[in-house]
Protein backbone atom coordinates (compact mmCIF):
# COMPACT_ATOMS: atom_id res chain seq x y z
CA UNK A 1 0.00 0.00 0.00
CA UNK A 2 2.93 2.31 0.50
CA UNK A 3 2.92 3.68 -3.04
CA UNK A 4 -0.67 4.88 -2.85
CA UNK A 5 -1.13 8.61 -2.20
CA UNK A 6 -3.16 7.99 0.96
CA UNK A 7 -2.32 5.22 3.44
CA UNK A 8 -6.02 4.70 4.21
CA UNK A 9 -7.87 5.96 1.20
CA UNK A 10 -11.37 6.65 2.51
CA UNK A 11 -10.23 7.96 5.90
CA UNK A 12 -7.44 10.20 4.59
CA UNK A 13 -9.59 11.54 1.76
CA UNK A 14 -12.36 12.45 4.20
CA UNK A 15 -9.94 14.34 6.45
CA UNK A 16 -8.43 16.08 3.43
CA UNK A 17 -11.86 17.05 2.15
CA UNK A 18 -12.85 18.52 5.52
CA UNK A 19 -9.82 20.83 5.33
CA UNK A 20 -10.98 21.87 1.85
CA UNK A 21 -14.50 22.54 3.14
CA UNK A 22 -13.10 24.68 5.94
CA UNK A 23 -10.71 26.54 3.63
CA UNK A 24 -13.47 27.24 1.08
CA UNK A 25 -15.93 28.26 3.80
CA UNK A 26 -13.51 30.66 5.52
CA UNK A 27 -11.60 32.40 2.68
CA UNK A 28 -8.31 34.07 3.52
CA UNK A 29 -7.59 31.80 6.47
CA UNK A 30 -4.90 29.13 6.40
CA UNK A 31 -5.81 25.48 7.01
CA UNK A 32 -3.55 22.45 7.47
CA UNK A 33 -3.27 19.46 5.16
CA UNK A 34 -1.59 16.14 6.03
CA UNK A 35 1.36 14.60 4.20
CA UNK A 36 0.80 12.07 1.43
CA UNK A 37 2.84 10.12 -1.16
CA UNK A 38 3.22 12.42 -4.13
CA UNK A 39 5.57 13.54 -6.89
CA UNK A 40 8.39 15.63 -5.46
CA UNK A 41 7.58 18.73 -7.52
CA UNK A 42 4.01 19.04 -6.11
CA UNK A 43 3.32 20.42 -2.65
CA UNK A 44 1.41 18.18 -0.24
CA UNK A 45 -1.50 20.61 -0.29
CA UNK A 46 -1.75 20.78 -4.09
CA UNK A 47 -1.40 17.01 -4.46
CA UNK A 48 -4.11 16.53 -1.82
CA UNK A 49 -6.59 18.71 -3.71
CA UNK A 50 -6.02 16.75 -6.94
CA UNK A 51 -6.23 13.31 -5.28
CA UNK A 52 -9.31 14.20 -3.24
CA UNK A 53 -11.35 15.78 -6.03
CA UNK A 54 -10.23 14.48 -9.44
CA UNK A 55 -11.58 11.46 -11.27
CA UNK A 56 -11.96 10.38 -14.90
CA UNK A 57 -14.38 13.26 -15.54
CA UNK A 58 -11.89 15.92 -14.47
CA UNK A 59 -9.83 17.91 -16.96
CA UNK A 60 -6.56 18.99 -15.40
CA UNK A 61 -4.22 21.61 -16.82
CA UNK A 62 -0.63 21.36 -15.64
CA UNK A 63 1.54 24.42 -16.18
CA UNK A 64 5.01 23.92 -17.64
CA UNK A 65 6.87 23.19 -14.40
CA UNK A 66 4.31 20.56 -13.35
CA UNK A 67 3.79 18.93 -16.74
CA UNK A 68 6.38 16.20 -16.13
CA UNK A 69 6.19 12.44 -16.66
CA UNK A 70 6.24 11.91 -12.91
CA UNK A 71 3.24 14.19 -12.24
CA UNK A 72 1.25 13.01 -15.25
CA UNK A 73 1.78 9.31 -14.49
CA UNK A 74 0.98 9.78 -10.82
CA UNK A 75 -2.19 11.76 -11.53
CA UNK A 76 -3.50 9.53 -14.31
CA UNK A 77 -2.71 6.30 -12.44
CA UNK A 78 -4.33 7.40 -9.20
CA UNK A 79 -7.32 9.41 -10.43
CA UNK A 80 -7.87 8.69 -14.14
CA UNK A 81 -7.96 12.45 -14.73
CA UNK A 82 -7.62 13.83 -18.25
CA UNK A 83 -4.63 16.07 -18.96
CA UNK A 84 -6.16 19.02 -20.79
CA UNK A 85 -5.52 22.43 -22.27
CA UNK A 86 -6.28 25.71 -20.49
CA UNK A 87 -9.67 26.21 -22.10
CA UNK A 88 -11.27 22.96 -20.93
CA UNK A 89 -9.58 22.64 -17.57
CA UNK A 90 -11.67 22.00 -14.43
CA UNK A 91 -8.55 22.00 -12.26
CA UNK A 92 -5.47 24.04 -12.97
CA UNK A 93 -2.16 23.76 -11.23
CA UNK A 94 0.82 26.05 -11.54
CA UNK A 95 2.77 28.91 -10.12
CA UNK A 96 1.15 32.32 -10.33
CA UNK A 97 3.27 33.70 -13.19
CA UNK A 98 3.01 30.56 -15.31
CA UNK A 99 -0.80 30.75 -15.32
CA UNK A 100 -1.13 34.36 -16.46
CA UNK A 101 -3.12 35.62 -18.26
CA UNK A 102 -6.18 34.11 -16.60
CA UNK A 103 -8.49 34.88 -19.54
CA UNK A 104 -8.21 31.41 -21.08
CA UNK A 105 -9.74 29.55 -18.13
CA UNK A 106 -13.45 28.84 -18.06
CA UNK A 107 -15.59 30.97 -15.79
CA UNK A 108 -18.91 29.11 -16.17
CA UNK A 109 -22.04 30.29 -17.96
CA UNK A 110 -24.97 32.21 -16.44
CA UNK A 111 -27.17 29.08 -16.31
CA UNK A 112 -24.33 26.91 -14.95
CA UNK A 113 -21.85 29.10 -13.05
CA UNK A 114 -20.27 26.02 -11.44
CA UNK A 115 -18.79 24.93 -14.78
CA UNK A 116 -15.70 26.96 -14.06
CA UNK A 117 -12.05 26.26 -13.36
CA UNK A 118 -10.54 25.79 -9.91
CA UNK A 119 -7.01 27.19 -9.84
CA UNK A 120 -4.38 25.77 -7.52
CA UNK A 121 -1.58 28.28 -7.12
CA UNK A 122 1.67 26.89 -5.74
CA UNK A 123 3.62 29.24 -3.51
CA UNK A 124 6.67 30.84 -5.04
CA UNK A 125 8.34 34.13 -4.38
CA UNK A 126 6.30 36.64 -6.32
CA UNK A 127 5.44 40.23 -5.80
CA UNK A 128 2.43 40.61 -3.55
CA UNK A 129 0.28 43.56 -2.67
CA UNK A 130 -1.38 44.20 0.69
CA UNK A 131 -5.14 43.83 0.40
CA UNK A 132 -8.09 43.43 2.63
CA UNK A 133 -10.82 41.01 1.77
CA UNK A 134 -14.50 40.78 2.60
CA UNK A 135 -17.48 38.66 1.57
CA UNK A 136 -19.10 35.30 2.38
CA UNK A 137 -17.12 33.34 4.98
CA UNK A 138 -15.26 36.38 6.29
CA UNK A 139 -16.38 37.66 9.69
CA UNK A 140 -14.34 40.84 9.88
CA UNK A 141 -12.31 42.16 6.98
CA UNK A 142 -9.03 40.24 6.72
CA UNK A 143 -5.66 41.53 5.58
CA UNK A 144 -3.81 39.28 3.15
CA UNK A 145 -1.14 39.67 0.47
CA UNK A 146 -2.15 38.82 -3.09
CA UNK A 147 -0.30 38.87 -6.40
CA UNK A 148 -1.88 41.13 -9.06
CA UNK A 149 -4.93 41.97 -6.92
CA UNK A 150 -6.54 43.74 -9.88
CA UNK A 151 -7.11 40.30 -11.43
CA UNK A 152 -8.98 39.10 -8.33
CA UNK A 153 -11.09 42.26 -8.39
CA UNK A 154 -11.88 41.61 -12.05
CA UNK A 155 -12.74 38.00 -11.20
CA UNK A 156 -15.08 39.08 -8.40
CA UNK A 157 -16.79 41.51 -10.77
CA UNK A 158 -17.85 38.49 -12.86
CA UNK A 159 -19.73 37.02 -9.87
CA UNK A 160 -21.65 34.67 -9.85
CA UNK A 161 -19.35 33.54 -12.67
CA UNK A 162 -15.61 33.41 -12.16
CA UNK A 163 -12.61 31.37 -11.07
CA UNK A 164 -12.02 29.86 -7.63
CA UNK A 165 -8.50 29.92 -6.20
CA UNK A 166 -6.60 27.78 -3.73
CA UNK A 167 -3.14 28.94 -2.65
CA UNK A 168 -1.00 26.01 -1.58
CA UNK A 169 2.24 26.08 0.38
CA UNK A 170 3.64 22.72 1.51
CA UNK A 171 1.09 21.67 4.16
CA UNK A 172 -1.01 24.82 4.06
CA UNK A 173 -4.01 25.82 2.02
CA UNK A 174 -5.89 29.11 1.68
CA UNK A 175 -8.83 29.85 -0.60
CA UNK A 176 -10.03 32.92 -2.47
CA UNK A 177 -13.34 31.97 -4.10
CA UNK A 178 -15.02 34.17 -6.71
CA UNK A 179 -17.34 35.57 -4.01
CA UNK A 180 -14.48 37.29 -2.15
CA UNK A 181 -14.27 41.08 -2.54
CA UNK A 182 -10.77 42.54 -2.66
CA UNK A 183 -9.62 46.02 -1.67
CA UNK A 184 -6.09 47.13 -2.36
CA UNK A 185 -4.58 48.87 0.65
CA UNK A 186 -2.92 52.00 -0.63
CA UNK A 187 0.67 52.13 0.58
CA UNK A 188 1.54 55.21 2.59
CA UNK A 189 4.57 56.09 0.50
CA UNK B 1 -9.73 0.24 7.48
CA UNK B 2 -12.76 1.05 9.52
CA UNK B 3 -13.56 -1.67 12.05
CA UNK B 4 -17.31 -1.35 11.71
CA UNK B 5 -17.29 -1.87 7.99
CA UNK B 6 -15.46 -5.21 8.23
CA UNK B 7 -17.20 -8.51 8.07
CA UNK B 8 -15.64 -10.33 10.99
CA UNK B 9 -15.87 -13.79 9.48
CA UNK B 10 -14.40 -12.88 6.13
CA UNK B 11 -12.04 -10.10 7.20
CA UNK B 12 -12.89 -8.08 4.13
CA UNK B 13 -14.25 -4.58 3.91
CA UNK B 14 -17.92 -4.80 3.02
CA UNK B 15 -18.45 -1.11 2.38
CA UNK B 16 -16.50 2.11 2.39
CA UNK B 17 -16.17 4.52 5.33
CA UNK B 18 -19.52 6.31 5.72
CA UNK B 19 -21.20 4.03 3.15
CA UNK B 20 -20.66 5.84 -0.17
CA UNK B 21 -17.82 4.74 -2.47
CA UNK B 22 -14.89 7.06 -3.13
CA UNK B 23 -15.91 7.91 -6.71
CA UNK B 24 -19.36 9.04 -5.62
CA UNK B 25 -17.83 11.04 -2.79
CA UNK B 26 -15.47 12.81 -5.22
CA UNK B 27 -18.42 13.83 -7.39
CA UNK B 28 -20.38 15.10 -4.36
CA UNK B 29 -17.31 16.82 -2.92
CA UNK B 30 -16.68 18.75 -6.14
CA UNK B 31 -20.33 19.86 -6.14
CA UNK B 32 -20.12 20.91 -2.47
CA UNK B 33 -17.03 23.08 -2.97
CA UNK B 34 -18.53 24.83 -6.01
CA UNK B 35 -21.73 25.30 -3.99
CA UNK B 36 -19.71 27.03 -1.26
CA UNK B 37 -18.08 29.28 -3.88
CA UNK B 38 -21.49 30.32 -5.30
CA UNK B 39 -23.71 30.76 -2.22
CA UNK B 40 -27.34 29.82 -2.80
CA UNK B 41 -26.84 28.41 -6.30
CA UNK B 42 -28.15 24.87 -6.81
CA UNK B 43 -25.40 22.65 -8.19
CA UNK B 44 -26.69 19.54 -10.02
CA UNK B 45 -25.19 16.23 -8.86
CA UNK B 46 -25.85 12.62 -9.78
CA UNK B 47 -27.65 11.53 -6.67
CA UNK B 48 -27.29 7.88 -5.68
CA UNK B 49 -29.86 5.40 -4.56
CA UNK B 50 -29.61 5.20 -0.79
CA UNK B 51 -30.90 2.44 1.50
CA UNK B 52 -33.96 4.52 2.39
CA UNK B 53 -36.85 5.99 0.39
CA UNK B 54 -36.81 9.46 -1.20
CA UNK B 55 -38.26 11.99 1.18
CA UNK B 56 -36.41 10.49 4.15
CA UNK B 57 -33.26 12.52 3.72
CA UNK B 58 -31.39 10.80 0.88
CA UNK B 59 -29.85 14.14 -0.12
CA UNK B 60 -28.81 15.07 3.39
CA UNK B 61 -27.37 11.62 4.03
CA UNK B 62 -25.23 11.80 0.87
CA UNK B 63 -23.87 15.20 1.87
CA UNK B 64 -23.16 13.95 5.40
CA UNK B 65 -21.49 10.84 4.01
CA UNK B 66 -19.19 12.95 1.80
CA UNK B 67 -18.27 15.25 4.71
CA UNK B 68 -17.95 12.87 7.64
CA UNK B 69 -14.53 12.24 9.24
CA UNK B 70 -13.79 9.60 11.91
CA UNK B 71 -13.34 12.29 14.61
CA UNK B 72 -16.81 13.76 14.03
CA UNK B 73 -19.50 13.90 16.68
CA UNK B 74 -22.79 13.55 14.86
CA UNK B 75 -26.21 14.87 15.84
CA UNK B 76 -29.32 14.12 13.79
CA UNK B 77 -32.64 15.88 14.30
CA UNK B 78 -36.04 15.61 12.70
CA UNK B 79 -38.34 18.59 13.34
CA UNK B 80 -35.98 19.54 16.18
CA UNK B 81 -36.20 16.17 17.93
CA UNK B 82 -33.35 13.68 18.36
CA UNK B 83 -35.63 10.77 19.18
CA UNK B 84 -37.97 10.54 16.18
CA UNK B 85 -37.83 7.66 13.65
CA UNK B 86 -36.02 9.52 10.88
CA UNK B 87 -33.39 10.95 13.22
CA UNK B 88 -32.82 7.67 15.04
CA UNK B 89 -32.40 5.64 11.86
CA UNK B 90 -30.01 8.10 10.18
CA UNK B 91 -27.95 8.35 13.37
CA UNK B 92 -27.74 4.54 13.57
CA UNK B 93 -26.84 4.37 9.88
CA UNK B 94 -23.71 6.48 10.41
CA UNK B 95 -22.82 4.78 13.69
CA UNK B 96 -22.81 1.54 11.76
CA UNK B 97 -21.12 2.67 8.54
CA UNK B 98 -18.69 5.29 9.88
CA UNK B 99 -18.34 4.33 13.54
CA UNK B 100 -18.61 8.01 14.54
CA UNK B 101 -19.54 9.28 17.99
CA UNK B 102 -23.05 10.66 18.35
CA UNK B 103 -24.62 13.21 20.64
CA UNK B 104 -27.90 14.96 21.26
CA UNK B 105 -26.20 18.12 22.51
CA UNK B 106 -26.06 20.82 19.84
CA UNK B 107 -22.96 22.43 21.36
CA UNK B 108 -21.01 19.12 21.35
CA UNK B 109 -21.80 18.19 17.75
CA UNK B 110 -19.32 18.84 14.93
CA UNK B 111 -21.81 17.85 12.23
CA UNK B 112 -25.59 18.12 12.50
CA UNK B 113 -27.97 16.66 9.96
CA UNK B 114 -31.40 18.22 10.19
CA UNK B 115 -34.86 17.89 8.78
CA UNK B 116 -36.99 21.05 8.97
CA UNK B 117 -35.39 22.89 11.91
CA UNK B 118 -32.32 24.87 12.92
CA UNK B 119 -31.28 24.20 16.54
CA UNK B 120 -32.12 26.93 19.05
CA UNK B 121 -28.61 26.82 20.54
CA UNK B 122 -26.32 29.16 18.61
CA UNK B 123 -24.04 27.32 16.20
CA UNK B 124 -20.27 27.81 16.21
CA UNK B 125 -17.50 28.15 13.65
CA UNK B 126 -16.64 24.97 11.74
CA UNK B 127 -19.81 23.22 12.82
CA UNK B 128 -21.53 21.83 9.74
CA UNK B 129 -25.31 21.90 9.45
CA UNK B 130 -26.65 19.56 6.73
CA UNK B 131 -30.24 20.19 5.67
CA UNK B 132 -32.49 17.57 4.09
CA UNK B 133 -34.29 19.29 1.22
CA UNK B 134 -37.41 18.02 -0.57
CA UNK B 135 -37.83 20.76 -3.24
CA UNK B 136 -34.64 22.80 -3.67
CA UNK B 137 -36.09 25.11 -6.33
CA UNK B 138 -37.95 28.01 -4.67
CA UNK B 139 -39.55 28.93 -8.00
CA UNK B 140 -40.78 25.40 -8.83
CA UNK B 141 -44.40 25.93 -7.74
CA UNK B 142 -44.52 29.13 -9.78
CA UNK B 143 -42.74 27.80 -12.89
CA UNK B 144 -42.61 24.03 -13.48
CA UNK B 145 -40.00 24.10 -16.29
CA UNK B 146 -36.40 23.64 -15.14
CA UNK B 147 -35.11 25.40 -18.30
CA UNK B 148 -37.13 28.47 -17.32
CA UNK B 149 -36.26 28.57 -13.62
CA UNK B 150 -32.58 28.18 -14.53
CA UNK B 151 -32.89 31.23 -16.81
CA UNK B 152 -34.74 33.16 -14.12
CA UNK B 153 -31.88 32.54 -11.67
CA UNK B 154 -29.30 33.46 -14.32
CA UNK B 155 -31.07 36.78 -14.95
CA UNK B 156 -32.01 37.36 -11.27
CA UNK B 157 -35.57 37.57 -12.56
CA UNK B 158 -37.50 37.12 -9.33
CA UNK B 159 -40.57 39.26 -10.05
CA UNK B 160 -42.79 36.18 -9.98
CA UNK B 161 -41.81 35.38 -6.40
CA UNK B 162 -42.60 38.93 -5.29
CA UNK B 163 -45.97 38.70 -7.04
CA UNK B 164 -46.69 35.51 -5.08
CA UNK B 165 -45.86 37.23 -1.78
CA UNK B 166 -47.90 40.25 -2.84
CA UNK B 167 -50.92 38.05 -3.65
CA UNK B 168 -50.63 36.61 -0.13
CA UNK B 169 -50.94 40.14 1.26
CA UNK B 170 -53.81 41.02 -1.09
CA UNK B 171 -55.73 37.88 -0.07
CA UNK B 172 -54.89 37.48 3.61
CA UNK B 173 -53.61 40.91 4.70
CA UNK B 174 -50.19 39.45 5.49
CA UNK B 175 -47.62 37.09 3.96
CA UNK B 176 -49.16 33.69 4.55
CA UNK B 177 -46.01 31.62 3.82
CA UNK B 178 -45.01 30.18 7.20
CA UNK B 179 -42.35 27.64 6.27
CA UNK B 180 -39.85 27.27 3.39
CA UNK B 181 -39.97 31.07 3.33
CA UNK B 182 -37.81 32.23 0.38
CA UNK B 183 -34.47 33.87 1.13
CA UNK B 184 -31.94 35.80 -0.91
CA UNK B 185 -28.41 34.54 -0.40
CA UNK B 186 -25.45 36.91 -0.65
CA UNK B 187 -27.69 39.44 -2.41
CA UNK B 188 -27.90 37.24 -5.47
CA UNK B 189 -29.78 33.94 -5.67
CA UNK B 190 -33.27 33.39 -4.28
CA UNK B 191 -32.91 30.16 -2.34
CA UNK B 192 -35.17 27.65 -0.64
CA UNK B 193 -34.23 27.40 3.05
CA UNK B 194 -35.81 23.88 3.10
CA UNK B 195 -39.13 23.56 4.95
CA UNK B 196 -37.92 25.17 8.17
CA UNK B 197 -40.45 27.42 9.93
CA UNK B 198 -39.86 31.05 9.04
CA UNK B 199 -39.06 31.51 12.74
CA UNK B 200 -35.68 29.92 11.90
CA UNK B 201 -34.86 32.11 8.87
CA UNK B 202 -32.97 34.81 10.82
CA UNK B 203 -30.64 32.12 12.22
CA UNK B 204 -29.30 31.51 8.70
CA UNK B 205 -28.09 35.08 8.34
CA UNK B 206 -24.43 35.64 9.16
CA UNK B 207 -24.17 32.28 10.94
CA UNK B 208 -20.65 31.26 11.96
CA UNK B 209 -21.43 27.66 10.92
CA UNK B 210 -21.26 26.03 7.47
CA UNK B 211 -24.73 25.32 6.03
CA UNK B 212 -24.99 22.59 3.37
CA UNK B 213 -28.18 21.48 1.61
CA UNK B 214 -28.83 18.15 -0.10
CA UNK B 215 -31.85 17.25 -2.23
CA UNK B 216 -31.57 13.58 -3.22
CA UNK B 217 -34.58 13.07 -5.45
CA UNK B 218 -34.14 16.46 -7.14
CA UNK B 219 -30.37 15.93 -7.44
CA UNK B 220 -29.25 19.32 -6.20
CA UNK B 221 -26.67 20.49 -3.69
CA UNK B 222 -26.35 24.06 -2.45
CA UNK B 223 -24.67 25.88 0.39
CA UNK B 224 -24.61 28.98 2.53
CA UNK B 225 -21.06 29.65 3.71
CA UNK B 226 -20.50 31.13 7.17
CA UNK B 227 -20.93 34.90 7.64
CA UNK B 228 -23.09 35.21 4.54
CA UNK B 229 -25.89 37.69 4.16
CA UNK B 230 -29.24 35.86 4.09
CA UNK B 231 -32.31 38.03 3.70
CA UNK B 232 -35.90 36.82 3.85
CA UNK B 233 -37.83 38.38 0.96
CA UNK B 234 -40.30 41.06 2.00
CA UNK B 235 -41.68 44.51 1.20
CA UNK B 236 -40.84 47.85 2.79
CA UNK B 237 -44.39 48.23 4.09
CA UNK B 238 -44.75 44.51 4.93
CA UNK B 239 -41.43 43.62 6.53
CA UNK B 240 -40.51 40.01 7.23
CA UNK B 241 -41.60 38.74 10.63
CA UNK B 242 -40.26 35.60 12.29
CA UNK B 243 -43.24 34.17 14.12
CA UNK B 244 -44.07 31.39 16.53
CA UNK B 245 -47.03 30.31 18.65
CA UNK B 246 -47.47 32.90 21.39
CA UNK B 247 -47.24 30.49 24.33
CA UNK B 248 -44.72 29.05 26.75
CA UNK B 249 -43.32 25.53 26.58
CA UNK B 250 -45.31 23.45 29.08
CA UNK B 251 -42.18 21.44 29.98
CA UNK B 252 -39.39 24.01 30.35
CA UNK B 253 -41.39 27.23 30.31
CA UNK B 254 -39.33 28.80 27.55
CA UNK B 255 -41.09 31.53 25.62
CA UNK B 256 -38.38 32.18 23.04
CA UNK B 257 -38.05 28.77 21.39
CA UNK B 258 -40.14 27.39 18.54
CA UNK B 259 -43.14 25.42 19.84
CA UNK B 260 -45.01 22.35 18.63
CA UNK B 261 -48.73 22.21 19.27
CA UNK B 262 -49.99 18.93 20.70
CA UNK B 263 -53.53 17.80 21.44
CA UNK B 264 -53.59 16.34 24.96
CA UNK B 265 -57.21 15.28 25.51
CA UNK B 266 -60.22 13.98 23.58
CA UNK B 267 -62.00 17.31 23.87
CA UNK B 268 -59.17 19.00 21.97
CA UNK B 269 -57.24 20.59 24.83
CA UNK B 270 -53.92 21.89 23.53
CA UNK B 271 -50.48 22.06 24.95
CA UNK B 272 -47.27 23.56 23.55
CA UNK B 273 -43.78 22.13 23.88
CA UNK B 274 -40.36 23.04 22.48
CA UNK B 275 -39.73 21.45 19.09
CA UNK B 276 -35.98 21.39 19.88
CA UNK B 277 -35.73 18.54 22.41
CA UNK B 278 -32.08 19.25 23.32
CA UNK B 279 -32.84 22.92 24.02
CA UNK B 280 -35.87 21.93 26.14
CA UNK B 281 -33.72 19.55 28.22
CA UNK B 282 -31.07 22.23 28.75
CA UNK B 283 -33.67 24.80 29.83
CA UNK B 284 -35.27 22.31 32.23
CA UNK B 285 -31.82 21.67 33.79
CA UNK B 286 -31.16 25.40 34.12
CA UNK B 287 -34.55 25.91 35.79
CA UNK B 288 -33.95 23.17 38.36
CA UNK B 289 -30.54 24.67 39.17
CA UNK B 290 -32.18 28.03 39.76
CA UNK B 291 -34.69 26.43 42.13
CA UNK B 292 -31.87 24.81 44.14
Amino acid sequence: MENYPFSENSINSSIAFRSLVNATSYPGRTFQINKLNKPSVLSNAAATILITLCDNESNVYLSKEYNTDEVRNWLIFNTGAIISNKKNADFVIGTWKSLLPLNDFKIGVPEYPERSATLIIEETKYKKVKCNIDGPGIKNKLNIDLPNPELFIENNNLYPLGLDFYFTNDLEILSIPRSTKINIIKSEL
Amino acid sequence: MNEMSKNENLDIQIYNFAYLDENTKRMIRRALLKALCIPGYQVPFSSREMPMPYGWGTGGIQVTSACLIPKDILKVIDQGADDTTNAVSIRKFFQKTANVAVTEKTSDASLIQTRHRIPETKLKEKQILVYQVPIPEPLRFLEPRETETRKMHALSEYGLMYVKLYEDIAKHGHIETAYAYPIKTNGNYVTDPSPIPKFDNPKMNNSPAIQLFGAGREQRIYAIPPYTNVKSLDFEDYPFEAMKANFKCSICGSSDSYLDEIIVSDDGKRSYICSDTDYCKEQTKLNSKKED
